[in-house]
């Protein structure tokens, strides 16, 4: 507390950490802020993250060691991939980084959806309290981060271990998914005037692809945990081979999401060192199309590699060597990068200053990182390699030399600009220096224990297999990697109380956010700028007389700032779903209770006055759509995926159940056919209500939006017909893999039909009291875009499912 | 020559020992083994070459360009860009991906043919929590974490589970295959050198994954022979006497371990691994401990404490029992 006072008097004037109190930072929606309390949040995991790696360490030390029970090996090891992943990269890399610096970036106020942003960071404490909670009440997960099936079902995991880590990871991934939308939305709408898509920084550009990765890739995950939380919960099979699943299942969806994962951790800290190098160069990044090109194919094809964590798995020589192929494409674009930093590099002005040093390090780093990849694409070595310990050498080094090697570059790099004090640099370069001793001396010998035949994930190994010495130079390097943590820590701490003041531009920078203060005033611009170029603020320091490069300001004057209203309502909802969590764990009734508090803490949310940014999009609304527009279509593509998942999870199992009755037997197509048309002729309302408000025909509008509710009201009682029909007729949810598929999918569906009939009552209801006249159309139309889109799925559904039975013969 | 300055390398950073590593991939010891160490040599080479290219341009790029202080003052360095160097960092790469393409898919279909081999030995291994059982389908022999193959001779190892995903992995043998329950795998390859080689589960399986071992034994084919002939006998009936072996025979015959044991003519167990052969096996436990005395009996009072999560309960019986039993499954030829 003293700390913070002493941050907050020694700014020089207001900034966005000064004022509100206590009370400020829980109901902040400013986005330095929100980044703030990611940053602190996250480097309190990384702590816990790191112990535990530690402890690993020391177990493995020695050979037969009995420092560690296996039970709590099993949990240790589980919860450090897991901490690490969602609790400490991710949020940096999303939470703190982009959150502050994006915005600053691009020349924007704040990001699209500021509560949502609020609502992203809380729902993301929720979900790393959640989980820590597993280990004092039953322990902790303990299936490995990744959980393969069939493990992680109750009858061999029949703890509440696992039961921790499914809802929290759902918990966690809705918070993703929402910074995923919000950042979206910010990046492609609300760049300042003239910065088009090739005069954005490549930070920017890199967090573009990112939120793509995480809206397109994180439902597969969604999909695949809901369905082992059925299993465990609802006596489902969905990854059990005695009634004709496979447990195989789990792991294409896991890796249909955890693929792209690994590229949502690698290219933030690409897009940080594509920062770093050129201002420390005092040289534009070099062949900036082509890094641009090469980010959006490397978030292309990490869609189309992820069987290459399945060579063991026997999928098939044809299918392998496929995975093979385009793994090793997706080397072509890295290695592009890699040459194009050190390219800028070349021929420039270097300052080994800490954040040039660790960029420098993430080159050399994730190369050997991505080289030892290369061997893992090699089908037959990679069977050799892939569960020892050469894998785990291989992730370390793109993890923790690219991740977190970029994280700490960025840190040094934005950390004058977030606290308005430099970091002290001969400590900085003794992080660094520690860092390289202590992350190569713990990593590079597993390379060596791998190729000695040394399984992962084991808790103790025999004496006598030659592992011994190079186990003792790990854990030795890996106390030395916890010292270098230290030594950053006895940084932050000296530098808070009385590091030297930053200034604008400490580092002579290239790009807008040097040109404001440090720390930054709330509404970070008083003027917006106006881009003509790349590197805007290095034009205007350096560029050439004539004005055709260099950055202007908008003539708008400073009084339509409208500081963000803070809103208590993330911190209600955050509270609910983690309520709803611990009724998981617990009893029903708290989960229903905790469901309800987040449904009344969103109804707030929508009735509540918005925050600014939301009110203002259309002024710099660079793509021509308003934010809340683009959200719903960044929403409706994550939407698709999840649905995508479960359609396919139906089409894979199809014709696999061991017992009936079967899909023949007991659909009925002509009365779903009708409910089908019911829903379609909704759709057809929803129109007629948007073009009734759009002309604003409000009592023409009511009508329609009560009948288009009124029609999908009568497909889900032709649904709630259908399922007690069926259950009648001996289809009960775990009867066989088509009632488990079935009933999964439709009533999945089911729940969106239900949530848009609710949001269309409450738009009749807000209409009624003539809370939406025609300029709020775009209400209407948001909801119309929802709806249409859950039109569609039921069309693919209704064909795959239904027609398609009723046409083939078997 | 090149093949031989890298293997120098890997047995230099491997750590100058003299005795190689018992599970090493390094020392392929079956066709299947030596195709993949080929493979790997050819890649390592070229990854050892872009890691030095890469290394030494960063480091000259570092110590031809840096400078002591930031210079605000001096005037801003020039950009050259060229395209040739850009087509060349893109077209470079990706012609040495397809010179490792080729040999890749290669060698990933010549290692996992559709059907056996003609006159493959064919080996069923299925894989329990948290050990290996080991059935020779044309031979009529079953034993557990230990299989015997003739030298020369192309095996078929078909892969099972009884419960959850395990990984089964020789690596001197060549490279692992899961063990997925529902989704039967298999490994083909011609062991080519005689001698015992150390495999261990790879993929985790639960509390005690890192217990799950086994051994292969790669015979002469007359070793083989004799072997098999031992193994598919009916097995050791203690002649009737007072002494140990058979007070041990009548405990077991009466005692909860014929729930999950079999051993030909006294039980009919199947949870746990048949016994009938025990006293040929180095050793049991998953492998994890030398078939002798001691360890025997440390392992009949406390299974758990050897084997955390083991489904072999403690017996709770008096030390003179347990003696007993040691000698009965000692005299288990």
């Amino acid at each position: 507390m003293a700390v913070a006072r002493r941050i907050l008097d020694g700014a020089a004037e207001p900034s966005y950490l000064t004022g509100g109190g206590l009370l400020g930072w829980l109901t902040t929606v400013d986005h330095k802020r929100i980044a703030v309390l990611y940053g602190l949040t996250a480097l309190v995991f990384f702590l816990v993250g790191g112990v535990e790696a530690l402890l690993l360490r020391v177990q493995l030390a020695r050979p037969d060691n009995t420092f560690l029970a296996a039970g709590t090996y099993n949990e240790l090891f589980t919860m450090h991939g897991t901490t690490m992943i969602f609790l400490v990269v991710m949020p940096l890399e999303l939470g703190l980084f982009t959150n502050f610096a994006v915005p600053l970036l691009i020349g924007a106020r704040d990001v699209a959806f500021p509560r949502l942003n609020a609502l992203s960071y809380w729902v993301f404490l929720a979900g790393a309290i959640f989980l820590h909670a597993s280990f004092f009440f039953g322990g902790a997960p303990d299936a490995g981060w990744f959980g393969y099936a069939n493990l992680t079902e109750r009858y061999f995991s029949p703890g509440t271990n696992l039961d921790f880590w499914v809802v929290g990871l759902l918990i966690l991934g809705t918070s993703t998914l929402m910074s995923g939308i919000n950042f979206g939305v910010t990046i492609v709408n609300m760049r300042a005037p003239g910065m088009t898509f090739m005069r954005m920084p490549m930070f920017v550009w890199t967090m573009l692809v990112t939120v793509a990765l995480v809206l397109l890739a994180f439902p597969a995950l969604t999909v695949g945990l809901i369905l082992l939380l059925m299993d465990r919960f609802y006596g489902t099979h969905f990854y059990v081979a005695t009634v004709g699943a496979s447990p195989v299942l789990w792991q294409h969806l896991f890796w249909l999401f955890g693929h792209p994962e690994v590229y949502i951790m690698a290219l933030p800290a690409f897009g940080i060192a594509s920062e770093v190098i050129p201002v420390f160069s005092r040289k534009p990044l070099y062949g900036y199309p082509m890094m641009a090109y090469s980010t959006a194919l490397i978030g292309f094809l990490s869609y189309g590699v992820w069987g290459h964590h399945m060579f063991a798995v026997g999928m098939g020589p044809a299918a392998d060597s496929a995975f093979a192929v385009t793994s090793m494409l997706i080397a072509i674009p890295t290695g592009i990068k890699i040459f194009t930093w050190i390219a800028t590099m070349w021929g420039g002005q270097l300052s080994m200053t800490t954040a040039f040093l660790f960029s420098v390090g993430l080159v050399f780093e994730f190369t050997i990182g991505g080289l030892s990849g290369i061997m893992h694409a090699a089908v037959p070595i990679d069977l050799q390699q892939t569960d020892s310990y050469f894998v785990v050498a291989h992730l370390h080094y793109v993890l923790f030399g690219g991740s977190v090697f970029g994280l700490f570059s960025g840190l040094y790099y934005w950390w004058p600009k977030i606290t308005g004090r430099l970091l002290d640099e001969r400590l900085g370069r003794l992080h660094f220096w520690l860092t390289m001793v202590g992350f190569n001396g713990t990593f590079f010998p597993m390379h060596f224990l791998g190729a000695e035949g040394m399984p992962r994930r084991i808790y103790r190994y025999a004496p006598g297999m030659g592992w011994e010495t190079w186990n003792l130079v790990a854990t030795v390097s890996a106390f030395i990697l916890g010292i270098s943590v230290a030594v950053l820590l006895v940084n932050i701490w000296r530098t808070l109380r009385r590091g030297l003041p930053a200034g604008n531009d400490p580092w002579d920078g290239r790009t807008l956010e040097w040109w404001i203060p440090s720390p930054p005033p709330e509404h970070n611009f008083v003027r917006l700028p106006v881009v003509r170029a790349r590197d805007p603020f290095w034009g205007l320091k350096y560029g050439p007389q004539a004005p055709a490069s260099r950055p202007t300001l908008e003539p708008a004057p400073p009084d339509t700032i409208h500081p963000p209203s803070g809103s208590f309502f993330p911190i209600v909802l955050a509270a609910g779903l983690l309520l709803a969590g611990i009724g998981a764990v617990t009893r029903l009734a708290v989960v229903a209770i905790g469901f309800g508090v987040a449904v009344l803490a969103v109804v707030g949310f929508a009735f509540e006055r918005p925050a600014f940014g939301e009110d203002e999009s259309g002024e710099i609304a660079a793509a021509g759509v308003d934010n809340r527009k683009l959200g719903i279509w960044a929403f409706i593509g994550s939407e698709s995926i999840f649905f995508a998942s479960l359609i396919s999870t139906y089409l894979i199992y199809k014709g696999r159940s061991v017992t009936g009755p079967g899909p023949q037997q007991i659909l009925e197509v002509p009365l779903t056919s009708f409910s089908t048309f019911v829903l379609l002729m909704s759709s057809l309302l929803m129109v007629l209500a948007l073009a009734a408000i759009q002309r604003g025909a409000e009592r023409s509008s009511r009508r329609w939006l009560l009948g288009t509710a009124g029609l999908g009201l009568v497909f889900l009682a032709g649904q709630a017909y259908e399922f007690t029909h069926f259950y009648h007729e001996g289809l009960a949810l775990q009867t066989n893999l088509f009632s488990q598929t079935f009933y999964t999918l439709v009533g999945f569906h089911g729940a969106h039909v239900t949530i848009g009939v609710l949001w269309l009552v409450a738009l009749a209801a807000a209409s009624f009291a003539g809370k939406l006249p025609a300029r709020s159309s775009l209400a209407v139309e948001l909801c119309g875009i929802y709806w249409h889109f859950v039109d569609i799925v039921w069309i693919v559904i209704f064909t795959l499912v239904y027609l398609l039975e009723g046409v083939s013969g078997a | 020559m090149s093949r031989g300055i890298v293997v120098a390398l890997a047995t230099v950073l491997g750590g100058c020992r003299t005795a190689e590593p018992p599970m090493t991939t390094f020392a392929p010891k079956s066709d299947f083994a030596e195709w993949t160490y080929s493979l790997y040599l050819q890649v390592i080479g070229w990854d050892s070459f872009i890691l030095v290219l890469v290394g030494l341009l960063l480091v000259l790029a570092l110590f031809r360009y840096s400078t002591r202080a930031l210079g605000k003052s001096e005037t801003p360095p020039v950009s050259r860009e060229r395209v040739e160097l850009e087509v060349a960092w893109t077209v470079g790469p990706a012609l040495v991906l397809i010179a490792i393409a080729i040999p890749t898919i290669r060698t990933t279909f010549r290692a996992a043919p559709a059907v056996a081999p003609a006159g493959a030995l064919h080996v069923d291994v299925t894989a329990h929590q948290w050990w290996w059982e080991v059935r020779y389908p044309d031979l009529a022999v079953l034993t557990a974490n230990e299989i015997h193959l003739p030298v020369g001779r192309p095996v078929r190892l078909e892969l099972r589970s009884a419960d959850v995903i395990h990984s089964f992995w020789v690596p001197q043998l060549g490279g692992k295959r899961d063990v997925v329950p529902g989704h039967p795998n298999a490994i083909t390859l011609v062991p080519r050198v005689v001698g015992m080689y150390l495999g261990q589960c790879a993929e985790f399986c639960g509390l005690s994954h890192a217990n799950m071992r086994f051994r292969v034994f790669v015979d002469s084919p007359d070793d083989f022979q004799a072997w098999v002939a031992h193994q598919a006998t009916p097995g050791v009936m203690p002649v009737a006497s007072e002494d140990l072996v058979t007070a041990g025979a009548r405990l077991y015959a009466t005692s909860p371990c014929v729930t999950c044991h079999a051993i030909n003519g006294v039980s009919s167990g199947r949870l746990g691994p048949d016994l009938t052969h025990f006293a040929t096996r180095t050793t049991f436990a998953g492998g994890t401990l030398a078939n002798t005395p001691e360890n025997l009996g440390a392992w009949l009072r406390d299974p758990e404490s050897e084997k955390p999560g083991a489904q072999m309960p403690r017996l709770g019986l008096p030390p003179a029992q347990v003696s007993e039993l040691v000698a009965y499954l000692g005299s288990l030829r």
